[in-house]
């Protein structure tokens, strides 16, 4: 253990951030692929009364919104947005991966399976999140909490299941882009030795 | 009686239009296209009104020029991304106006960068065969040494007149080399795009390049 703690603490942050990068890539487009697979059966209805991404747990969590503001936030704060978001999933993708077990849906086994890998991704980059943070310094450990209130069921007939399903994986699409996206700006600002990573 | 008839026929509401294409270049700006519907025979305008989620403000579309015709450019400082914009066109006529369906997008799922500039193909040696070296640089417009943007790409290659291309996979890397070159060949090389999330971008214009002809070299060392 040890020698393992060791090993980990030799790690220099730029390759830290390129794994973790590299996952939280994986993570966005799993859940892309998640979200096509979803749309081949969804009903029309859906997209009339499915709720606004306003309605998103995570949407009053304050974040860039375009390149100049996202380039101007410091190391440690593009960190910390990127954990407040993946801690706020815990909870959201635990009924996720209940729900899909039960998914009124043809493609209902791989989506399974797809929100199992999600969870496990996710897990493991908040793991490695919090050895970055780590090594950054007080700023970057602060979180905000975005508590999930939105209970263990996604709704008792179909329709509803279906939609509330497409709706939070909706959310957790742009968070996972967001999370991507800030991690991606890190890795560069690490890589100024190794400019051609970027 | 008769006439004013006729100018009911002749004349008529604008057909509906449909926004066809959203595209953003690089994540900072973004353009939609519109096909206009059928002609009501009367002069036509077109206008692109917008919603951003969480605001009821309506805004009409900032710039119809610099994309060219039935379009609208958003640049840097209209472009937000984990937004959703509700977009609909307009048309208008003396009669009245039709609306296109509205569409939603968010600037971070449109991405398709220009094509990779710079393409440079040139033929080197390593013990006596040739191999060409293919270079490039990312579209300019795409920031990518901040890493607001990642760009992986592709290249693809044939003999001059073959059909089949040979497709090449160079990740990150901004350089690639192509071996097992025919003697005398003329080749085509193409170099395309894609971002982390997002679209291949067209191919770069065809680089030809011509190795030279060291097959027959090597054959008459081995005469001798």
């Amino acid at each position: 253990v040890l020698y393992m703690v060791a090993a980990c603490k030799a790690v220099p942050i730029s390759d830290l951030l390129d794994r973790a990068s590299q996952r939280s890539d994986r993570l966005h487009s799993l859940s892309t692929m998640l979200t096509r697979e979803l749309d081949s059966h969804f009903p029309p209805i859906g997209r009339m009364i499915m709720p606004r991404p306003a309605m998103c747990h995570t949407s009053s969590l304050q974040t860039p919104n375009d390149k100049e503001q996202a380039l101007q936030v410091s190391e440690s704060d593009l960190l910390s947005l990127a954990r407040s978001l993946l801690r706020a999933w815990v909870d959201p993708l635990l009924v996720l991966s209940s729900s899909a077990n039960t998914l009124p849906h043809p493609a209902q086994n791989s989506i399974s399976n797809k929100i199992q890998e999600l969870q496990e991704h996710s897990k493991n980059l908040g793991d490695g999140l919090n050895i970055l943070s780590g090594k950054m310094g007080p700023a970057a450990q602060t979180m905000s909490l975005l508590p999930y209130r939105g209970g263990n069921d996604l709704g008792q007939d179909k329709i509803s299941k279906l939609i509330n399903f497409q709706f939070l994986l909706s959310c957790f699409r742009r968070d996972s882009h967001k999370i991507d996206s800030f991690l991606k700006v890190l890795r560069c600002r690490a890589a100024k030795m190794q400019p051609e990573m970027c | 009686s008769f006439v004013p008839h006729a100018e009911v026929t002749r004349y008529s509401l604008p057909g509906k239009p449909a926004l066809t294409r959203c595209r953003s270049p690089e994540k900072e700006t973004f353009t939609c296209w519109w096909e206009p519907g059928s002609d009501g025979g009367l002069p036509t305008t077109y206008a692109l009104y917008y919603r951003k989620e969480n605001s009821e403000m309506v805004y009409e579309c900032p710039d119809y020029h610099t994309a060219g015709k039935n379009s609208c450019f958003f640049n840097k400082n209209d472009t937000s991304i984990w937004v959703n914009y509700n977009i609909t066109v307009v048309a208008s006529n003396a009669l009245g106006s039709t609306f296109s369906d509205p569409v939603d997008i968010d600037v971070v799922y449109i991405v398709k960068p220009n094509p990779p500039e710079k393409v440079a193909v040139t033929v080197m040696e390593d013990k006596g065969w040739p191999f060409l070296r293919v270079s490039w640089e990312p579209p300019h417009k795409a920031d990518t040494r901040s890493g607001w943007i990642t760009l992986i790409y592709e290249l693809r290659v044939k003999l001059e007149g073959e059909n089949e291309w040979e497709m090449h996979l160079a990740g990150q890397q901004k350089m690639f080399n192509i071996f097992s070159l025919r003697s005398g060949g003329r080749y085509l090389v193409q170099v395309r795009c894609k971002p982390d999330h997002g679209f291949w971008s067209e191919w770069s214009s065809a680089s030809h390049i011509k190795v030279p002809d060291y097959f027959h070299r090597e054959r008459s060392v081995w005469i001798l």
